[in-house]
Formats: C-alpha cells, structure tokens, sequence
C-alpha cells in the first residue's frame, strides 16, 4: 500500500480524508468544509467536484495536512483496494481496540 | 552514567525553544506542512496513521530511573499511559497531540533526554550491546566509545547532510548482541598481536530494500585514530554516496557499487590525505573524563553462589523457570544480569505501560545501580542484579506483568508496528506476532533459541532479514501476504535470510509455522542443536517442504 495513493477514476465515490494538523487524527472533510472524525459524517463526491474538494481541503493548512482522495461506496462506506488501510484509519489499530476512534464508539 | 555538559544542556533547551515556535507557526497556519515536515522530522516528530509520533533517543539504550520516570510521565500525560520500545533502542509515544510536543520535549531535557537525530539524513543514535559494562565476555567497556561517537557527530557540520541516514553500532564482545554487521558502520572492540585494544571496522551492512552483510574493512586500528578513520569514511560516502536515487543512497550500495576493495583504497587514501592538523585528536584526559561517567558502580565482594537465590529457585517453579531465559552471566561474582521481556502475550511487542515503566524505574533504583538498558529486541535490561535479590526482583516483575519467561525464544520476536499504526505498512504486523506467540507459548522451551523477525514493508524495521524465521507483511492487491525467510541472523555470524516461495496469507501463517517447528522437532540431532544450527547442517529444504505442506 505504500506511502503513495493509488488513482481513482473520475466516477468513483470519493470522500476527502487527511490528518488533523493538531492531533493527527484521521479527518473526513464534510459538506460543509468542516472536519469530522466519523467518516459517515463525511462528502461524498465524483468527477470535478471531488478534485475541488480536495483543492480546498490543501488550503485548510491550519486543520488538516496531506489530504488525498480515498474511495468510498455511494453511501460513503470504506471500500476498494485499500479497504483494510482506510478501515484502521478510520477505527484505530486492529490489536489495540482500546485506541482509535472504535474505542469512543464501542 | 554520560552527563550533558552545559554546552549540551544549552543547545538541547534552544532547540526546544525553536520547535515550539515552529509549532506555533504550523498551528496558526503560518507554516505549511510541506515546510514544516522536514522541521517536524529534525525533532522526532512523524505522523504515522492514526496520529503524530514521537521518537525519543535513548544512547546507546541506556537510560537512568529518573529518565524511565519521566518517559512514564510522558505517556501518561500525553500519551495513552504506555511507550512502545523499538529496535533501535529508541521509545516512540504512539498517540501524542503536537501542542503538546514542545512541553514533553521541555519535560525530557530536563532529564537529559531529547529527539535530536533520531530521524533526517544525519548519523544516528549510537547503539552497543545492551550488557556493555556487565558481560564477562567483554574485553572492555563500548560506552565511553559510543558517547566520544555521539559528541563526535552530533551536529558535525560534515555530516548534517549526508545522503542519507547513517547508523553505527559498537560491541566489545565476541558475541554480537549489537548487530554491527548489518549497520552502516559496524566498530568491534577486539585486540590486536600485541594485545593492544582497537576496532574493526565493517562498513556497508544494512537491511530495508537491499539487505546486505556489511565488510571488514580495517581489520584493527588503533583507539588513538578511530575517529580519523570514521572520518575517512564518511567522506567518501558524503563525496560518492548517492544523492540522485533514495534507494540507492545507503552506504551499504556505495560499497557494493565499488567493491569493497576500491572502496577500503579509496578511505585509505581520505585518511593518508587528512593533515596533522586535521587529525581528530582525542586528549586522554578527554577520553578519561568520558570513560569516567561509565565507571562500574560500586560493586560489592560476594560469593559465586547465593544461597537465598537457590532456595527460591528450588521452592518457586515459576522463579526456576524464568532464571532458565532471563539471566546473563555477569563479569562480578554473585551478580547477574536480568532481561526483562516485553512479549507476554496478547501484547504488542515492546509495548510498556507507564505502571509498568515505573516499576522497571523503582527495581533499577533499588537494585540495579540507577541503570536500565534497551535492547534492540525491544525487551529492558537490569544489568546489575545482586543474585541475593534476584527473587525480590522477580516477584516486583512478575507482579507488574513482566515475568515473561521467554527471552531468545520463538515468542521473544521482533515487531514492527506494521499496518496497525504505521503508514508505509504493506501489512500488518502486530497481529501476526500476537497469533505465533500465542501457538509458540505452548512449546517455546522445547523448541530452544528460535529468532522470529517481523516486518510490514520492505523497509525492514523489524529486521526480518535477519530472522532465522524472517515474515515479510506484502499487499497483493489489497489483501495482506507474508513471505517467509529462513536463516537469517543478526549475529557474528550474520547472514541475510532465502525467501522461501510464494506468500502465505494471514491465517496461513501460523499454521505453516507450526508445521516448521514440528519438523524441526522431528529432525533435530538433540534438544542442544537450536533451530538455526538444524538448519544450516541440513539446508532450508525439509524446513520449506513443511511450510508448504498445505499447499
Ligand atoms: C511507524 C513509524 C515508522 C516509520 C514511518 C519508519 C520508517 C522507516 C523507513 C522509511 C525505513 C527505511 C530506511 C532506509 O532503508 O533507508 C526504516 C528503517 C528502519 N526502521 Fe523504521 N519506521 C517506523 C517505525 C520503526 C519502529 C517502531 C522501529 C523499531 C521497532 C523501527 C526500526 C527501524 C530500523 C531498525 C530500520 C533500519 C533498517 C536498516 O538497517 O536499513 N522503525 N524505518
Ligand atoms: S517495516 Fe515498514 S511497516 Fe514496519 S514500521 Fe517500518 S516502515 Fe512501517
């Protein structure tokens, strides 16, 4: 999976995610242009739009960094080739269900 | 212990000071990440998956009751309540906010300790083997060694920017517990003919990508000049390494590239040239001053045996087992030294709580001379034991959750953090560990000394090369693979581990393990020829038709 994101193509359901600049946290950019840790909460997007968003999300420097591109179902559920990635990131570490957001939700 | 001078102090607190500017800036938005990442990474400061990280260096692996204190302050205080201990004798905090890093930096200087050079193209933490200044078999301290490497190269102005990071270990011992020859540079304290004291020099070892078996280069050189030959040497890495290709940039591909002879010419050449007045040299009252922070503590006279320490032994099954993995022979009479395992089950390799910190603080204050050590299989040493103690230490241990009675075997594995935390992670690692620990546990005794080493990506940071079971975490289109290595070790005798075949899937793994293990259980000459030894007297091929037997 590396350091380096696989492309998506224009049709597929994308939501914005990157790191919260001040704790690290995983962070989904909503509709608003806020930041949320619930990636249910998140914009799901395609085609030009998603590629604005992400756009925006680079200029939001003082609450998030790096953000990328990743695949969602329509109904914004983590899916595709880097499912079991973006699964811990958005629940925490597999062998720690005590940490990571899993542990506020369970 | 090495005390910071003044000098040390005073820079340590500037760059502290400047961090929380940068801080700032980033915070308020003044400072762009691509800006602020090479200044984070300058501090120890990574962001891995789930939040940022902070790496701490601990030289030479050795820390002080008070330092272990506060890093169970740090974690407590900023961090989930446990530190995770690496193979580079390092602790990372897993979980900590950036405001906060600034204060937990303050926090550390004010116990010696800081982030510098734990991350960026500069030479890195010295790391020695974790008995320096206990084992018998030593010929004499590596510490002093190390620190005179340490001041030598922090923020040397020559070597601030090399091509790329540069790691040097140090063993005075026959046995390697230090893995120098799969470092950049690897020193061995040994003697010459004239039973003089100096180093060999191997140059080039390395694992990640291109996992090579360093080469002696010098095979014995003086004391007097071992600073001018490493300067040699990193002049010609700083001159020939290269900069155009990351992978390409260790060392260990510069000499390979030019062969390990041209490469040998062309130091000897740097240090023919180098001036008198160039000439790094060290005044033995420098060399006596440094020597003197590592004196041995105040040794008492005792007897070989302990009587306390036998009964124990014979009235706690338990305590008799535990003293059978985790205790080393001590150069003093009526001492030992203690490893302490942090590989129980069901816990992520390395992992310590702060209690847990704590308690390894109040047994090295009270019984091991104020000195803990980390060892780059990621366990603690209590380096000076009294053996009259020993049981009171156990029973402080096994209370605290750290009687793992396991050292050097199967479950005693090496770990990275893997896809769990970290974001270069192919696969995970962490839970594969968990899941062979937890078969292993069953018959570690029986199975002997057996290294298992784990990574989640090719950059090797759980140094499964040199595994005698190594396990690759790989990403075949999203679903996780593991490939298996048999044979490597990190040793005096150290080798790079053969691939195996083809990948295995994640609960593919522990089973195919199992069969391994049985097969050399059923192969084996006598319980004495560990698994390395079966091994190598009969080649990988009884061993791979097994791991394959399912498929
Ligand atoms: C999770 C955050 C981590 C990141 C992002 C990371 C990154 C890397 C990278 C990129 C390399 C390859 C460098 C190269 O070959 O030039 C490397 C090597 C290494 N890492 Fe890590 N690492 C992490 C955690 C750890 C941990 C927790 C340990 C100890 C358990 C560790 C120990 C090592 C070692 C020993 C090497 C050197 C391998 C060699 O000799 O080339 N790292 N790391
Ligand atoms: S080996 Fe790879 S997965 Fe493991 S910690 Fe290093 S960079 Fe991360």
């Amino acid at each position: 999976m590396s350091s380096v994101r696989p492309k998506l193509k224009p049709a597929t359901p994308k939501v914005v995610t990157a790191w919260d600049a001040s704790n690290g946290f995983t962070t989904y950019r909503t509709p608003s242009g806020d930041w949320t840790q619930n990636v249910a909460e998140a914009e799901v997007l395609t085609h030009e739009a998603a590629d604005e968003a992400l756009e925006a999300a680079k200029k939001d420097q003082t609450r998030a960094t790096d953000p990328y591109l990743m695949e969602v179902t329509e109904d914004g559920k983590v899916t595709g080739r880097e499912t079991l990635r973006e699964s811990i990131r958005a629940e925490g570490p597999t062998c720690h269900p005590n940490y990571g957001r899993q542990a506020e939700v369970n | 212990m090495y005390r910071y001078d003044e000098f040390d102090e005073q820079m340590v607190r500037d760059r502290v000071a400047q961090f929380r500017g940068q801080v700032e800036r980033r915070l308020s938005g003044e400072l762009d990440e691509d800006h602020f990442k090479p200044l984070r990474l300058q501090n120890g400061v990574y962001l891995q998956m789930h939040a940022y990280m902070l790496r701490i260096a601990i030289p030479y692996g050795q820390l002080s009751s008070k330092q272990m204190r506060t890093l169970a302050d740090v974690g407590e205080k900023y961090d989930k309540g446990y530190g995770h201990f690496t193979t580079r004798q390092n602790i990372q905090f897993n979980w900590i906010a950036l405001k906060d890093i600034p204060t937990v930096l303050e926090e550390l200087a004010n116990v010696e300790m800081h982030a510098i050079q734990t991350s960026g193209n500069c030479i890195r933490n010295v790391t020695t083997d974790q008995f320096a200044g206990a084992t018998a078999e030593e010929i004499e301290d590596p510490r002093p060694w190390c620190e005179i490497i340490r001041q030598w190269s922090t923020f040397h102005p020559e070597f601030a920017h090399l091509p790329r990071k540069f790691k040097i270990a140090v063993t005075a011992a026959e046995t390697d517990r230090a893995a120098i020859r799969v470092h950049d540079i690897g020193l061995h304290m040994k003697h010459n003919a004239a039973g003089e004291v100096g180093f060999e020099i191997i140059v080039g070892g390395g694992l990640g990508r291109t996992p090579i078996v360093g080469t002696t280069v010098k095979d014995w050189v003086a004391k007097d000049d071992i600073l001018d030959w490493l300067e040699a040497i990193m002049r010609v890495y700083n001159l020939h390494g290269r900069r155009d290709n990351k992978y390409k940039a260790r060392i260990k591909i510069l000499v390979t590239e030019l062969t390990p002879e041209v490469f040998t010419k062309q130091v000897d050449a740097e240090f023919e040239a180098q001036r008198d007045e160039e000439k790094v040299r060290l005044p033995q009252e420098e060399v006596d001053r440094i020597s003197d922070y590592f004196k041995a503590p105040a040794f008492e006279t005792l007897p070989a045996t302990s009587a306390a320490y036998e009964e124990a032994k014979a009235n706690d099954e338990g305590f008799a087992k535990w003293t059978e993995t985790n205790l080393s022979a001590h150069k003093v009479d009526g001492y030992t030294s203690v490893t302490v395992s942090l590989k129980p089950l069901n816990v992520a390799p390395g992992d310590a709580t702060s209690a847990q910190m704590r308690v390894l603080a109040d047994i090295a204050k009270a019984y091991s001379f104020d000195d803990l050590r980390v060892t780059h299989i990621q366990n603690i040493v209590l380096p000076h034991i009294k053996l009259d103690e020993l049981y009171n230490v156990y029973l402080a241990l096994d209370d605290a959750g750290l009687g793992a009675d396991n050292v050097d075997l199967a479950s005693d594995l090496i770990c990275c953090p893997g896809l769990d935390y970290c974001n270069l992670a192919n696969a995970r690692s962490i839970p594969v560990a968990m899941e062979i620990q937890n078969m292993f546990s069953k018959y570690d005794r029986d199975l002997g000394k057996l290294h298992i080493n784990i990574s989640g990506c090719i950059n090797a940071c759980g140094h499964h090369h040199v595994g005698n079971i190594g396990i690759l975490g790989v990403d075949k289109k999203g679903e996780e693979f593991y490939q298996i290595t048999f044979g490597g070790r990190a040793d005096e005798k150290a080798r790079i581990g053969d691939i195996q075949g083809p990948g295995l899937r994640q609960e593919e793994v522990t089973p195919a393990l199992e069969r391994v293990a049985q097969k050399y259980l059923e192969i084996r000459q006598n319980s004495d020829e560990k698994f390395i030894s079966t091994l190598e007297r009969l080649g990988a091929e009884p061993f791979k038709e097994a791991l394959y037997a399912d498929s």
